[in-house]
Parts: C-alpha cells; structure tokens; sequence
C-alpha cells in the first residue's frame, strides 16, 4: 500500500466520516426519541440554579447518577432508565462513587441536614471525605440543596412531601417540651418495638464496639458526650437529642434500636439499615443507653432464648 | 528508515517551544494530582479554599496532564522528526511559534476558568466555548504546519511516523468539536442519553485518536533510530495504523455499558474493545521485533529507555482495558479507583513515559549538546516508572476492595475507612512523580539552556 499524503489525510477522514455514523449519529437517531419514564419532571427555575453550582464545583467526579442492575445502595429500588434524563443537559452520569451515587438523594434527609453536610461534611458523617462548601455561601448552599432535593423527581418530589409533613409534627413536638417531646418520640415507634429490652448482655466488647460505631456514624450531630451539641448542632432544627433526657421516660433497647435502623423522618436522624447490621445496632443502642442515658435494659426479660454465642 | 544526510537548516524552535511547555506543564498537572490526592487523605486540609476543592483540582488535574503535559510532549518530539524524516525544513518555524504561544495561552486559560468553576461539566469536555474554539484553534496551526511541511517534503516516502501525527491532530481536531458539541456554545452539551453517547466517543478517542497515535510516531522514530535497525515490518505498520484507527473509534461506548444505552452499541464497545488486541499487537511486535537482540541500545539511550517502557505499559493497559470492557468484570471495575489505576497507567505510563523519551531523545539532538544531567534523567525514569507501577498496585487493590463491597452490599461510606491507607500510600506516590517533574523541569530548562555538557 502506497502511503501517499492523500491515502493518509483521506483515508484517516473516511474512517472517521464512517465511524461517526455508526457510534454517533445512529445512536442519537436510536436514543433521541426517548420518552419521559414515570418518574420524569421537568426541573424547576431554582433546582436549575442548584444544578449550576453542582456543576461549577465538580460534584459529578465522585457522585454518580446512575443506577445499574447490581446496586444495592441508595435508589438501588429502581434502575434508571434513558427517559429520567430528559432534562439533563448535560447529562451528569458521574464516573466514579468516591462518594455514594445521587440519582435518589432527593427527600432522603430534611434540608437542614444537607446544610449542615454542605457546611463541612464532616459535621454529620465524620468518615466522610468531601470537601466542605462553606465557601460557597448560604444563599448558593440552599440552591444547592435545592437542586440535591429534586434528585429522583416525582420520588423525590413524594418523599420532600413526607419530610415537610413531619418537620412540622417534629419541631411541634420539640417545642413542646422535653418530656412531650420524649412521650413523641417513643409513640412513633410500633408498640411491639417499644416493650422490647436490648435481648443482649452488656460486655466491655459490646460496649467498645458500640463507642466505635458511635464515632462512626452518631458523634457529628449528638456529640461526643451524647448531649446533642455536636458540630451539626447549631444547623439542626429540631436539634439533635440530648440523650441525658431520656432517662426514666420509657426509653428501652428496642426504642434504640428501631429508631437507628429507620430513623426518624422529618428530623436530621437518618436510617441506618444500609450501613449497620443487627449486632451493631444493638451495640450502639446500648452504648449510647449505658454511657449517656446512664440506664440500659440490656438482658432483662422479657428475651426469650439467649442467642447461642452468648457467654 | 529513510536517510536524513542532507543539510538541514532548521534551528527547533517549535519542538523546543513544546518541550518546555510539555516539561513546564508536568510540573503543575503532576501538582494538581498531587493535590487531589491529598485532598483524598485530608479533606480539611484546604478547608473552603474555593478555587482549590477537589470538584475543580480533578479537571484541572486531567485537562494538564493530556492538554499540558503529554501532548505538547509528543508534539515536541514530532516537530522534530516530522521534517527530519522528510528531508525538509519545518515549514514554518514562526507560525510554529505562534502555536506554542497559543497553545501555552490556552492551558493558562483552561486553567483559570476551571479554578473559577467555570465548566460544562463533561468529563475530558470541561473547557468551555471560548477555551474550545481556542483548542481547535491551536490544532489547526499546528495541522497546517504539519500538512505544509510534508507537501514540501524532498523524501518521497512518508514513514509510519507521519502518517501518525497527521492522522492524529486532523482527526483529534474534529472528533475535540464533535465532543465538545461546539455549535451550541452556552452549553456544549446535548440532553440527556445522546450526550452520554457522544461524549464518551469523545473521550475515549483523546486517547485513541491523540494520545496513542503520536505515542506510536515517537516510538517508531525513536527505537529504530536508537537500535540502529531496519523497522521490522512494513505490513504490520499499516495493520496497526489502519486498524487503530477504524478500532479504537468504536470503543467509547464501553463507558456506559451499565447505562440505558442502546444494546447494539454495547455490543459493537465490547467487541471492538477486544479486538485492540490486533492495533495493539501488530504496534508491539513490530517494535518490539525492531528492537530484538538490541535491548543494550536502547538502555544506553535514556530517551529511547523512557519510549520501549512506554511500549511495555502500552501492553498492559491495553490487555487491561480490553478486560474491562467485559461486563462481568466491568461489574466489579466500574465507577471505583481500579479504573483511576489504569487512566495513570495508560497516560502516565505509556503515553507520559514516552512523551518524557520522546523529549529526551531529541533534546541533546536539538542542542547539540549531552542532556545537562543523564543522571537526573535516569532518576526521573525510575521514580516515574515506580510512581505509575505503585500507583496500579495500590489503586487496584483499593478498586477491588471497593467494588467487591458494594457488590455484596456495602455502602461507600462503609468502605472509606478500608481504602484510606491506600489513599494516603497513593498521595506518597503521588510526591514522587511530582518530585521527578520537578527534577526533570530543572534538567531540560539546564539541558536546552546552559548545559556546558557532561564531561563524560
């Protein structure tokens, strides 16, 4: 084969001209005709702006947006689909989970909690390693929120409605009083889960392990010394709880625990299903009831048979 | 390869130009990765220091390494052997300044509108329009300058080498505003699916349609020159340059192999993805068959040493880029620091590694003079060739570790604290090859400037 200037130039066109065709302009004849999946919505004034800044700061480097058929995480319940995309422009698919995927944070936490995580995340997920975005200033941070909300559309859009909803029961309770508040608190939690002790004894490993889980996951919002004054504090509204006012109202290991492991809607306290298994719900449970509300039902009856492992 | 006896005139000013730029930019992009890196480790470290959080370091990072660093690099060294092996005189070496002053007035702007935020938001597209208009821009002074100079050529034969870099700035200059979506300035971006689709057509080809191919024009000027032989092939030559080009085009798509995307187009992804094993092995071979028996050449020569590694990573990262192409692995590989290992692998380790040869070899042949120090130059090698090796061990383990979790459930957030170590052993890393730029900065500034020349 002769390579003569114009075999290279033209050849090397024709190639392109020939591959453009098929990897480019069929698939845009294949895909631009998608239509809006059922969770489709056009975005809003304001979430468009939030977008702005989820762009200029380069969130998509380490948030995906993109749910597959292995995920197991958060939004993991629906697979995207071409037509929740209709909207994005650019489409933000992400190409790593530095941190965890966004297709469904929308409605996941109450905005206050998203403020106080832009403010530095580190203030509700100590483990956490994104950047703080204090810088960007409160108005920026709430357009930020703003858009973080929407992610999910119509299920974001349901699931804000169920924060909104019981913001307001919280903060009405909250404001009622420490003991209204408790009596609140303890009457969200399905009666079966109320009467039920922590079913495990308190040991010196259970504890420690409760300490690390604690430092974990808990410390940013209810403190080091489980008084609600932690780092997240002062962007909370309700507060996070202080522990010490639980004592002797009602308070049990099944309480602890079925509020950890769904959390408490319209609050900053966020479920913890995904992250924590069972032993280690149990075990922050009863740390948190030995060392800050200073009483634990930890192996009182009723508990039925002991678990085979215990001492 | 063709004689190059007759007299020629040209006093490098382009292929210097790029060489200080390429070597000036590795010395802030290598920075910026440090940089992220550390940010990694220490998030708070530069707690709300804006134009600095990783969101905007990581483009920055990318954009310099590619734009700043590799390519002006290999342009370098292809301003130097383009008219050498033509016979002729660069045709002009003031509008090849010009380019390097474009270019370089480029990589300033990118940069600073990046730290700004300003973006559109697409990986390896980032730049926005005025940016792009001026990359494109920068591609054509130099494709005119390449264009012109082989049309004033008095060697009749193009070799392989030629063929390469002008295949690779005309294509690259066409599918950079394709992906780059430039008829629509304010966005550059398209909606939805489509834009997934075609910027990943062009992403991949920065590597495919850039990178690689003046990656093959060094090496295939380099090696036969330092081991004083014949090419191999000529057959396997134009295997490899035609079937790269009609390959490497198809490949993009297997980004978005987990993404509501047409299946046909996964197909031809995987497919295609697989058979770069044929561009790849026809490249190596016939290199690596040029260089048999005379491995002591080339270990004489640092620049020639730099190219024949590059060609050893070139190996790997493709057998590992084929690999992860498919989906079952791809299910374990994807969106986690595995993928992170192998771009470090391919772009520092065989296109930066023989980007770096490409200057080393030319640089004492420009001058006229030894390198200032072949001993920093050999330093440089080895913490490169440590820093990218470490950095796929490390990454790759922290990639397995990720994505093997969250197959089985865990969340990210769970898994930080396991890849933490291994965070903080790649920002390590990470100090070193910063460190050999920095030396090689200093050694090449030395080399073209003031070098007396080793005695030696």
């Amino acid at each position: 084969m002769n390579m003569t200037l114009k075999t290279v130039v033209i050849g090397s066109l024709l190639v392109l001209a020939a591959v453009v065709f098929v990897m480019v302009i069929m698939p845009y004849a294949d895909t631009n005709k998608t239509t809006p999946s059922e969770i489709f919505r056009e975005r809003s004034p304001a979430e468009a702006a939030g977008r702005a800044f989820y762009i200029a700061n380069g969130c998509v480097y380490c948030h995906s947006q993109s749910i597959r058929k292995v995920d197991w995480g958060l939004g993991a319940e629906r697979i995207a689909q071409a037509g929740d995309y209709l909207a994005d422009h650019p489409i933000l698919l992400g190409s790593a989970r530095t941190g965890p995927d966004l297709s469904q944070e929308g409605g996941e936490h109450p905005n206050d909690w998203q403020i106080a995580h832009f403010i530095n995340p580190r203030y509700t997920r100590p483990l956490s390693i994104m950047p703080a975005f204090a810088f960007l200033g409160m108005e920026n941070l709430k357009q930020l929120t703003t858009y973080v909300q929407s992610l999910g559309l119509k299920h974001a859009d349901k699931r804000m409605e169920r924060q909104r909803l019981w913001k307001k029961e919280a903060i009405k309770a909250y404001e009622r009083g420490p003991v209204a508040n408790v009596k609140w608190l303890h009457e969200q939690v399905p009666e079966g889960w109320r009467k039920l002790p922590n079913p495990y004894p308190t040991t010196d490993a259970g504890l420690a392990r409760g300490h690390k889980i604690y430092q974990d996951f808990c410390l940013g919002c209810h403190g080091p010394i489980g008084d609600g004054m932690g780092p997240a504090q002062p962007y909370l509204y309700p507060p996070p709880l202080n522990f010490t006012i639980v004592k002797d109202r009602g308070i049990s290991g099944g309480i602890l625990y079925y509020q950890i492991m769904n959390g408490i809607t319209g609050t900053a306290m966020p479920y913890f299903k995904r992250e924590l298994e069972s032993e280690k719900i149990w075990d922050v449970g009863n740390y948190v009831a030995v060392y800050f509300i200073n009483q634990t039902d930890a192996d009182t009856e009723p508990k039925g048979i002991d678990a085979s492992y215990e001492p | 390869m063709t004689g190059e006896s007759q007299a020629i005139t040209q006093n490098y000013a382009t292929a210097k130009g790029f060489c200080i730029t390429s070597a000036f930019w590795m010395v802030v992009a290598t920075f910026m990765g440090l940089l992220g890196a550390t940010e990694l480790m220490a998030p708070d470290l530069l707690e709300n220091v804006g134009w600095l959080v990783f969101g905007r370091v990581r483009p920055i990072h990318i954009n310099l390494v590619l734009f700043g660093f590799v390519t002006p690099g290999l342009l370098s060294a292809a301003f130097y052997y383009v008219p050498k092996l033509l016979r002729t005189d660069l045709y002009s070496e003031k509008l090849g300044k010009i380019t390097v002053f474009a270019w370089n007035v480029t990589l300033v702007a990118a940069v600073v509108s990046l730290a700004m935020g300003k973006t559109q938001g697409r990986e390896y597209a980032e730049l926005i329009w005025p940016i792009d208009m001026m990359v494109v821009a920068a591609f054509s002074l130099v494709i005119i300058n390449i264009i012109m100079t082989v049309k004033q050529r008095r060697e009749p034969i193009l070799y392989v080498s030629v063929w390469y870099v002008c295949a690779a700035v005309i294509l690259t200059a066409i599918t950079y505003g394709l992906g780059n979506i430039i008829w629509k300035p304010s966005s550059g971006a398209l909606v939805g699916i489509p834009d997934a689709i075609i910027l990943w057509f062009y992403g991949h080809n920065v590597f495919g349609l850039l990178l690689t191919p003046l990656s093959a024009g060094v090496t295939y000027y380099v090696i036969p020159k330092a081991c004083r032989a014949p090419l191999y092939s000529h057959t396997l030559s134009l295997w490899g340059f035609w079937s790269l080009l009609v390959v490497y085009t198809h490949i993009g798509t297997h980004h978005l192999l987990q993404v509501p995307v047409p299946t046909w187009l996964k197909v031809i992804a995987i497919v295609d993805s697989n058979a770069m094993v044929i561009p790849v092995m026809a490249f190596l071979i016939n290199i690596w068959y040029t260089a048999k028996g005379k491995l002591g050449e080339i270990h004489a020569d640092i620049g020639a040493k730099f190219v024949f590694t590059g060609t050893i990573m070139y190996f790997f990262v493709s057998i590992q880029g084929s690999m992860m192409s498919l989906p079952d692995v791809q299910r374990v590989t994807h969106f986690n620091n595995w993928v992170v290992a192998h771009a470090h692998l391919g772009v520092l380790g065989f296109a930066g590694m023989i980007a770096l040869g490409g200057i080393y070899y030319i640089l004492p042949r420009m001058t006229g003079r030894p390198l200032y120090s072949r001993l920093l130059a050999v330093f440089q090698y080895w913490m490169i060739l440590i820093g990218t090796v470490g950095f796929t061990v490390v990454l790759t383990i922290a990639g397995l570790i990720q994505g093997n979790a969250w197959l089985n459930g865990e969340t990210v957030y769970r898994i930080l604290p396991q890849i933490h170590v291994y965070y903080v052993t790649r920002a390590a890393l990470g100090l070193m090859i910063f460190s050999s730029a920095v030396i090689g900065f200093y050694n090449i500034i030395r080399s073209m400037f003031f070098s007396p020349g080793e005695t030696s």
